[in-house]
């Protein structure tokens, strides 16, 4: 397989999760896209990064979660921080068609970005990707308890804020 | 841990496409950084010199100064040197005679192999003795 049809391969595998978590997680499309991008060309000058992983998918995760950490430091560094981005938040979901189905949805992006960024990747991998917490605790770098109390601690957010809607709509 | 509701109610939520302009963007972006890395790799066959020099080249360009120094100071103390043999030619025939002086001297002595006595081989006492002679002293 040349380079760039692994490129391609990729992108055409992975670039929609990725995308998801990056949104999700810095809560702005422009970074998100420059995040993507970041990691898309250090995979093209390094394409033996992706051969000893185990799972494709959770490690281009923890590549992902890297490259997003750093720009957050950067971030700091310039008094911006993703408390003020995640208030601007923008939507990780798509429009929905019922009116109470886009109140939930809306809610839940404005619930999401009240947590902070650690929980709201734990929240992430754990609802809309599927993982283990043992997976999680691997792609993030950190000890599977912890995975499991930030994902409580997030969901217990979520809930309270989002209770009214939902027995609305349930 | 089994997903109550409320986390069925949250896994079911449509996630937005990646914007389909990305994928050209990006994967464009990549090829061009992948090949200007080969480009910056590929060596050039007239940069050998350069890379070899290149690491250091103010060490290089001393270590040169220093040879051109030592080669201007040795033509300079040189001259002198040359200049101070000019008055020593004029002495070459008193070397002359005192180099026949000296060979008629070795000549006298290759003749008359009694005027010379040869020395005496010197024998060694017996080892035994070495230890009583310096006990005695």
């Amino acid at each position: 397989m040349s380079p760039r049809d692994f490129l391609v391969r990729v992108y055409d595998e992975h670039a929609q999760a990725l995308f998801a978590f990056l949104l999700n997680f810095t809560r702005d499309e422009a970074d998100t896209k420059d995040l993507l991008q970041e990691l898309f060309v250090k995979l093209a000058k390094q394409p033996g990064l992706l051969e000893a992983a185990r799972d494709e998918r959770a490690y281009l995760i923890r590549l992902a979660h890297n490259l997003a950490i750093d720009l957050m430091r950067r971030r700091a560094a310039r008094g911006k921080t993703y408390e003020q981005l995640a208030a601007e938040g923008a939507s990780i979901f798509a429009p929905a068609v019922e009116p109470d189905e886009q109140a939930f949805r809306q809610a839940l992006v404005a619930a999401l970005g009240e947590l902070p960024p650690e929980q709201r990747a734990v929240v992430h991998l754990k609802l809309w990707e599927g993982l283990t917490f043992e997976q999680i605790a691997e792609t993030l770098d950190l000890p599977p308890n912890t995975a499991a109390s930030r994902y409580r601690y997030g969901l217990d957010k979520l809930r309270r804020r989002l209770r009214p809607l939902y027995e609305e709509i349930k | 841990m089994n997903p109550d509701d409320f986390e069925k109610q949250l896994q079911r939520q449509t996630m937005r496409s990646i914007p389909g302009a990305w994928r050209g963007e990006i994967l464009d972006a990549a090829r061009r950084a992948r090949d200007h890395q080969l480009s910056t790799i590929t060596p050039q066959p007239s940069c050998g010199w350069r890379e070899f020099l290149w690491p250091c080249p103010q060490a290089w360009a001393g270590l040169a100064a220093v040879w051109v120094l030592i080669v201007v100071l040795n033509s300079v103390t040189c001259e002198p040197a040359s200049a101070a043999k000019g008055p020593n030619a004029p002495r070459a025939p008193e070397v002359l005679v005192a180099l026949r002086e000296h060979r008629r001297l070795l000549a006298e002595l290759v003749e008359s192999p009694t005027a010379v006595e040869p020395p005496k081989p010197s024998v060694p006492g017996p080892r035994s003795q070495l230890p009583q002679r310096i006990v005695a002293a």
